[in-house]
Order: C-alpha cells, then sequence, then structure tokens
C-alpha cells in the first residue's frame, strides 16, 4: 500500500490531525474520541508523560510541570524546567512539541492501522526560519519525517481547492481559542506568496467566553451580593455553561443560561437564570471584533491593498462561527467568503491534502461519475419506481424483482425513466421496451428481474428477464448521464418544488393499487372458499366489494376509497377467520400461505401492464 | 448478446497490434499496471469497509455517550436539589420523593451501563479526574479532598470526568 502522509495543524491552544483518504481528507479523532487535541504537554510526579486532554485536565496540580502554549516559544532559547524527585532536566520547546506531534502520530496510527512515518506540518505564515527549522526538528524528535512545513492560511486556501484558480489574492481571517491571524496571500500558476501578515497573539473566543462570565458573576453579585470569584466549582459551571450559550448563539437569537443550585448562603441555595440574545452577546464582545478589523485594516495596508482587491476570504478558526464576526468580514471585504469546511479542523484538511499531493495519490486519483439524476421504470397506476438512485457513482448494477397486474397478463412494458419525481408522467423518458411471452398466471405470480445496469461511460443498459422462462428483451441508452448542467439542475429544481405535491399523488395511486389488490383478493378468496361461506356474509360482502369496485371506477377521492376498504377489509377478515374455524383440519395449509403471501409480500412492486 | 456495431467504428483487425511492432509488451505493461491499481483498489476497499464497520460501531458508542452526557447535568442537579431539601428542612415525604426519583434516575443510568466513579479520598489520576483547584491540607499530596461534580464511567470508558479538588499536601511539614 501506498505510504500515507499525514497533515497536522500544530496550534497554540489546540492541535488536529488529518489524513487524505479517497481523495478527500478526513480528520482523525484521538484516543479520547475528540477530532482536536489540547496543545498541552505535562511531566507527572510519578514519571509519566502526558499529552493532550489527560495534561490539561491536572494543570491545576501541577502547574510547574504542565506546559501549555508552547508553540509561543518555538525557535527562542526559552528551556523548560522540570525537577523530579531532585534531579533537574531541561527541554526544548521542540522536545515539548515533539510530545505533543507523538501523541498525534500515536491516534494517526491507531486509526490507519499502520505505521505513520511522514506528515506534513503548519506554521503560522509570520514563523521565521528558525522557528520553522525548529518545527521541523520537533517532528524528527517524535520519530516523523517531516515533508514539508506549509503556512497555516495556505493550508487553509488548499483544503478550498484555492490552488487551482487564477492569479487571485487571498485573506485568510484566523480567529482561533486564544490568537488571532490575517494573513493575505497571492496565488499564480498553484504557487501561494505571502504578501503580509498580522495578528494579535492574545485574542479569540476564550476573550469571548470570559465576557460573558464577567457579565453573570456581576448579575449574581448584583441580585444576591455573593461573589462566586473564590468559589472554584461554580466559576468552572460558569465558565462551561459560558461557552455553550457562545456555541448556541452563532445558530439561535437567544440562549437561556440556566445554573440551578450555584451557590448557597445563609438564606439557603442560589440559582442563575438569564436570558442570553445574540444582540447582547454582540455588544459584550464589540470592541474585541472592532479590533479584529483593524488587524485586518493593517495588513491590507502592509500589503499596499485596497479591500475590493482581495477576490477570496478564508475563514479559520471555531470563533469564526459567530455571525457577527461573518457580518464584519463581509462588510470590510466585498470578495467571496470561504467558510464551509469546518473552521477548526480546516488547516489540517489542506496540510493532508498537501499530504496527498507529495504522496502522489491525488495524481492518481480516478474521477468516477455519478448518476446526475434517479433512473426508475413505470409501474402500475404510472409511479416511478427507482431503481437507480441519484448520485450513484457508476460502474453500478440494480436488480429488482417486479411482476404482472393482471391475471393471464401475456407481456410487461418497460419504460425507463429518469429524474426526481413520484409520477412517471412528470420525468423524462428514456425509453421503452417489451417483454412478451410471459405464460398465462394469476396477478402476482410471475417474477419478472429488471436490471439497470451503467458502466463508467455512463451507458445504460436495461434487461428485463422472465424468472419462469427465462425469456428476456432489453435496451441500451447511451445519453443517460449527458445531460447539460442546467437541465440537471432544472430537474432537481423541480423535483424539490413539487415534492409535497408529487409525494400526495404518488399515495393516491398507491392507495388505488391497494384497493385493486383487495377487491382481488376478497374476490379470489370468496370464490376458493365457495360454500363454506353463509350467504348472508357473502352477500355483505358482495356488495362491498361492489362498492369499492364503483367507486375505483369513478375515480373516488383517495379518503373515500380507504374508507371503502377499511370495511371490506374487516368483514374479509371475519370472511377468513370463519372459513379457518370451520375448516381447521381439512384446509390445505400450502394454498392458504400462498394466497396470504401474495397480499402481504410488499418485496414485489407490480409493473405496468400492457395488454396485447 | 448481440450488439449493434455502430456505423463508422473500426474494423476490429485494424486494432490489433502488429507483431513485432512493440506495441504488444507496451499492452502487456499497462494491463499489469492496471491489474495492480485494481488490486490496490480493492484492498483499499476492503480495509475501507472494515474500518468503516468499524468506526459504525465507535459512532454508535459516542451517540450513547453523548445521549447520556447531555441528561447528567440535570441528575447532577436533581442531586443538589436533594442536598439542600434535606438541609432546609423539606416536609419528609417531600424529600423521600425526591430520594426515589433519584434513585430512578440511578437505575436508568444502570441500566444504560453508566456507572458513577467514586473518587473521594482516591489519588488523583487525570485519566479518570478533572483538578479544578488545588489546595494544602494534612491529607497525603494528590488526594483528592472534596467532589464538585460527579465523573461517571460507560462500559468503562470515561464518560465524564470527576471534578475534584486535590490536596497539595502540607508544605509546612515538608519543609521541617
Amino acid at each position: 500500500m501506498r505510504e500515507k502522509i499525514i497533515g497536522i495543524d500544530l496550534g497554540t491552544t489546540n492541535s488536529c490531525v488529518a489524513v487524505l483518504e479517497g481523495g478527500k481528507p478526513e480528520v482523525i479523532a484521538n484516543a479520547e474520541g475528540e477530532r482536536v487535541t489540547p496543545s498541552v504537554v505535562a511531566f507527572t510526579a510519578a514519571g509519566e508523560r502526558l499529552a493532550g486532554r489527560l495534561a490539561k485536565r491536572q494543570a491545576i496540580t501541577n502547574p510547574r510541570h504542565t506546559i501549555a502554549s508552547i508553540k509561543r516559544k518555538m525557535g527562542t532559547d526559552y528551556r523548560v524546567r522540570i525537577e523530579l524527585d531532585g534531579k533537574v532536566e531541561t527541554y526544548t520547546p521542540e522536545q515539548i512539541s515533539a510530545m505533543i506531534l507523538q501523541k498525534m502520530k500515536k491516534d494517526a496510527e491507531a486509526h490507519l492501522g499502520g505505521k505513520v512515518v511522514k506528515a506534513v506540518i503548519t506554521v503560522p505564515a509570520y514563523f521565521n526560519d528558525s522557528q520553522r527549522q525548529a518545527t521541523k526538528d520537533a517532528g524528527k524528535i517524535a520519530g516523523l519525517e517531516v515533508m514539508r512545513i506549509i503556512n497555516e492560511p495556505t493550508a487553509a486556501a488548499l483544503a478550498y481547492g484555492l490552488d487551482k484558480t487564477e492569479d487571485q489574492t487571498i485573506l485568510v481571517y484566523d480567529l482561533g481559542g486564544g490568537t488571532f491571524d490575517v494573513s493575505i496571500l497571492e496565488i499564480g500558476d498553484g504557487v501561494f506568496h505571502v504578501v503580509a501578515t498580522d495578528g494579535d497573539t492574545q485574542l479569540g473566543g476564550d476573550d469571548f467566553d470570559q465576557r460573558i462570565m464577567d457579565w453573570l458573576v456581576e448579575e449574581l453579585r448584583r441580585d444576591t451580593g455573593i461573589d462566586l470569584t473564590g468559589d472554584p466549582s461554580a466559576m468552572q459551571r460558569l465558565k462551561d455553561a459560558s461557552e455553550a450559550a457562545k456555541m448556541e448563539l452563532s445558530s439561535r437569537k437567544e440562549t437561556t443560561i440556566n445554573l440551578p443550585y450555584l451557590t448557597a448562603d445563609a438564606t439557603g441555595p442560589k440559582h442563575l437564570e438569564r436570558k442570553l440574545t445574540r444582540a447582547k452577546l454582540e455588544q459584550m464582545i464589540d470592541d474585541l471584533l472592532a479590533k479584529s478589523v483593524r488587524i485586518v485594516d493593517a495588513a491590507l495596508t502592509a500589503a499596499k491593498k485596497e479591500p475590493k482587491d482581495i477576490d477570496q476570504v478564508v475563514l479559520v478558526g471555531g470563533s469564526t462561527r459567530i455571525p457577527k464576526v461573518q457580518e464584519l468580514v463581509a462588510a470590510r471585504i466585498p470578495g467571496k467568503i470561504n467558510k464551509e469546511i469546518n473552521p477548526d479542523e480546516v488547516v489540517a484538511a489542506g496540510a493532508a491534502i498537501q499530504g496527498g499531493i507529495l504522496a502522489g495519490e491525488v495524481d492518481e486519483i480516478v474521477l468516477l461519475d455519478v448518476t446526475p439524476l434517479t433512473l426508475s421504470i413505470e409501474t402500475l397506476g404510472g409511479i416511478a419506481t427507482p431503481l437507480i438512485e441519484r448520485n450513484t457513482t457508476v460502474p453500478t448494477e440494480k436488480t429488482k424483482t417486479f411482476s404482472t397486474a393482471e391475471d393471464n397478463q401475456p407481456g410487461v412494458e418497460i419504460h425507463v425513466l429518469q429524474g426526481e419525481r413520484k409520477l412517471a408522467a412528470d420525468d423524462k423518458s428514456l425509453g421503452k421496451f417489451q417483454l412478451a411471452g410471459i405464460p398465462p398466471a394469476p396477478r402476482g405470480i410471475p417474477q419478472i428481474d429488471v436490471t439497470f445496469s451503467i458502466d463508467a461511460d455512463g451507458i445504460l443498459h436495461v434487461t428485463a428477464k422472465d424468472k419462469a422462462t427465462a425469456k428476456s428483451a432489453s435496451i441500451t441508452i447511451k445519453d443517460s448521464s449527458r445531460l447539460d448542467e442546467a437541465e440537471i439542475k432544472r430537474m432537481q429544481r423541480e423535483a424539490e418544488e413539487h415534492a409535497a405535491e408529487d409525494r400526495r399523488k404518488a399515495e393516491d395511486v398507491e392507495t388505488r393499487n391497494r384497493a385493486d389488490q383487495l377487491v382481488y383478493q376478497v374476490e379470489k378468496a370468496l370464490s376458493d372458499l365457495g360454500e363454506k361461506v353463509p350467504g348472508s356474509q357473502r352477500g355483505e360482502i358482495e356488495d362491498q366489494v361492489r362498492r369499492l369496485k364503483e367507486k375505483l371506477s369513478q375515480n373516488a377521492p383517495a379518503d373515500d376509497l380507504r374508507r371503502a376498504m377499511d370495511e371490506l377489509s374487516k368483514s374479509s377478515q371475519r370472511l377468513a377467520e370463519e372459513a379457518y374455524r370451520s375448516t381447521a383440519t381439512g384446509a390445505d395449509p400450502s394454498d392458504q400461505s400462498s394466497t396470504e403471501k401474495r397480499g402481504q409480500d410488499e418485496g414485489y412492486v407490480d409493473a405496468e401492464y400492457d395488454k396485447k | 448478446m448481440n450488439h449493434p456495431v455502430e456505423e463508422g467504428a473500426t474494423p476490429a483487425e485494424n486494432r490489433l497490434p502488429a507483431e513485432g511492432s512493440g506495441e504488444i509488451p507496451a499492452a502487456k505493461e499497462e494491463v499489469t499496471t492496471y491489474v495492480e491499481r485494481l488490486k490496490r483498489l480493492q484492498a483499499e476497499f476492503d480495509n475501507y469497509k472494515k474500518r468503516t464497520l468499524r468506526e459504525m460501531t465507535a459512532l454508535e458508542e459516542r451517540v450513547g455517550d453523548r445521549e447520556v452526557c447531555d441528561v447528567l447535568p440535570v441528575f447532577d442537579n436533581l442531586q443538589r436539589a436533594l442536598e439542600h431539601l434535606e438541609k432546609d428542612g423539606a416536609t419528609p415525604a417531600f424529600v423521600e420523593g425526591v430520594r426515589k426519583v433519584v434513585a430512578q434516575f440511578d437505575q436508568i443510568l444502570a441500566q444504560k451501563g453508566v456507572s458513577p466513579l467514586a473518587c473521594l479520598g482516591e489519588r488523583f489520576d487525570p485519566a479518570f479526574h478533572e483538578a479544578l483547584v488545588c489546595v494544602p491540607s494534612d491529607r497525603e499530596k494528590d488526594t483528592i479532598l472534596e467532589e464538585f461534580e460527579r465523573g461517571y464511567l460507560r462500559s468503562g470508558r470515561v464518560l465524564r470526568p470527576s471534578k475534584v479538588k486535590v490536596s497539595r499536601g502540607n508544605p509546612e511539614a515538608k519543609e521541617a
């Protein structure tokens, strides 16, 4: 197997690892089941080394031997001093970063089920040579062969496929948990150039949480006089609730922060319940966001660009999910905003793509076509019954078994359709053919296999085969997937617009089909049972059958049909019960089971018949 | 099956490479490349299926975990309410009723494979506990002194770590 090259976003607060799979970047969850790993390392008294979530959990018990944000020290001569059992050891920032990388490597190996040796690691665009070299060395210490160090904004742009665009100017707005970076890139001939960078190393989502917390603490103090800041348990609950509220307000206009039994004083327990609106949150963080816009302006000035010169904006970092952030960026820069990829993972995704390119994986990807629209055949009552759903990757083959709708039906017509509508008449007809020579049999008995097969060139072969006689007929349709884009869009749009109406129409047809089936079954049962049905009961049932048939022929509304069917089903059930009771010993079991099966088996769909 | 021949199609014999033209080795090599690629693709697909199955199982577990995690805060608050009710002298019948609701909740969690983590007096372990505060005390260093929020396990996995107060040990005793 080709060697995988993983992509690692080695962040200040959190790190993330991804790998290219089947041409798409996949983020790898860590051993704790999380998609991002805290960039924290710890040395415990027991001589253990911890990295990630566990290191973070014990930080407060072991502050001197817990290291966070080591990225800020990369490329400097800063040393981490660890004193354990009287022995002092010093570690370089590279060595500490290597412990985080080692964890990412191990988690990736667990996911991929094999050794991982090669990696692409990202760094901020403003990192100088020694910082880049330090990052590379960290990788080496972790046992990784660092195939390339790439800029975080470049990775984000790669994730959006912007390397394939013509000469463009791109602004990357990266608002993470604790740091804010703006980078302006130029792309030409698939190569990115960093034109300018700016940022604030102490601005991020954590500041927004803190603002909400401050507000809650103040509210409680005003209401009850209680100061929560000395209560670590209550403060932790406030912190979690603040972060949750902030996140919820990215998709909703208002949220309630509800913390029952948050604290207590002499007068009893104190609860905290506050409504927080999106508008209020925006007001709380207004100055922080304004600051980020000023930094964007400074970067533009440094790059000697006007906002209108920016063709693409890429949003990175969890805090860019905040609608106000997106609004402010859009108001400042008229270019296209890319925000569809998870902003916490987009840098790692881009690094994985770079890894895939280096591994030669990207070139090798054979782009397989998909069927743009559903392919169906027309069945009883003009329903389009799908065989191959839209978006199925080709080549592919599907077979479904159909049957006849009439007793002694000599043949079936296979009408091949394309489209998303539920009724055959609304879909595009691709072709029709007949399968004749079906031996006389009651309806529902013949089994006709209809096979749709699409080859890699998009050519559709449809074959119908009668299982009993092995007789078959087929058709080849050459242009099943060669609709132009506009036509596909139109058909998809129409299907969405008519979805409700189509479903109702299809249900009506299905109700009619069921009514028809019921009439057939009951009539058959009456004739099979013959003398065993008492005259009065037979009369009642025959009346009901006649009424239902009339309704069918008059095209009565589905509700009417359903009512008549309910009546008839009830009395025919009684009919069956009594028949069984009177013939409990003498009945032929095989006959019974086959009658029942026909009524209940939903695996068969009646093909539209065509009597000749 | 007889496929109709398309008009203008190249007659089959014209497509056969002439002997000794060097096309056969090239064609053979191409076939080898394709077979190689097919095998790799098949292997990758096979592995993909296996991994997808594994991931589906893991996903099911995680979704289950998340569902339980979402209701745990309600359970926490119910327990907090019970503690206060007892202190605040609510009627015994009411306290008893709430106690039964808590017991019912506990039972449902147990049915879902969720068990509480006992931590008081244990040694702090970041695999199971999250330290919110660390204070000097006469108890041995790293002993858990207080539980702020109960932690839970589900089928051996940590669903939520216990949030705890940890002893820093007695600094004076150490210096002596």
